[in-house]
């Protein structure tokens, strides 16, 4: 028997520590997401990018929702799978090393290829 | 099925998300459901103004049965029975 197919939303970030309502907004529904059995990815793009870098997240928390640490620790304790763009992090020299656990470089490609088997991508 | 008097409710599991903000309670509440056996009931305590709605919702998307609620001095209990 062929298996189900899992509904999948993608929210795309290009906020960090410099709006942390935006910051969060795309990790508070991913992890609703992931609750409600939808399959959620966080791709960060632009200044996001520094959210994945080790020990930034730890100093943002916007007011109204809990501090981002805890939505990102939540999100992929839930099976959210984080991605992070190549070339945004290559212009802010920011080395994969210096990169958080679970978070994963990708590229145009494969980011085209999240995109097609999606049921809806959101921006923030 | 007839109605059920959600008072004389005796859950088998609470999970206090009061005060906690969204998406704290669906959290909680999917904690909470790992923590009782199939056919029994969780009761999720909320004073976050979506989970009136959300937890429905959740229990709907995911199978579970949603009893009701009852709301009491800026508060909703919201009991959910486990289906799976």
């Amino acid at each position: 028997m062929a298996e189900e197919k899992k509904e999948k939303i993608i929210y795309i970030s290009t906020h960090g520590a410099e709006d942390p309502e935006r910051a969060s907004l795309p990790f508070v529904l991913a992890n609703a997401a992931l609750v409600m059995e939808v399959e959620a990815v966080v791709a960060l793009q632009g200044a996001s990018v520094f959210l994945a870098k080790k020990g930034m997240l730890e100093h943002v928390h916007s007011s109204g929702f809990a501090p981002l640490k805890e939505l990102v620790d939540s999100f992929l304790e839930l099976g959210g799978r984080l991605l992070v763009c190549v070339p945004c992090i290559q212009e802010r020299k920011i080395d994969l090393e210096d990169l958080i656990d679970n978070a994963v470089p990708t590229a145009g490609g494969a980011l085209t290829e999240e995109f097609l088997s999606a049921n809806a991508t959101l921006v923030y | 099925m007839g109605e059920i008097d959600l008072n004389s409710i005796q859950a088998d599991g609470v999970v206090d998300a009061r005060g906690v903000s969204c998406p704290g309670p669906l959290l909680k509440a999917k904690k909470g459901m790992g923590n009782i056996q199939i056919g029994q009931i969780l009761e999720i305590m909320s004073n976050d103004p979506g989970s009136k709605n959300d937890i429905p919702r959740w229990a709907n998307k995911v199978g579970h049965e949603f009893l009701g609620s009852l709301s009491m001095d800026g508060s909703d209990r919201l009991f959910v029975k486990r289906q799976k």
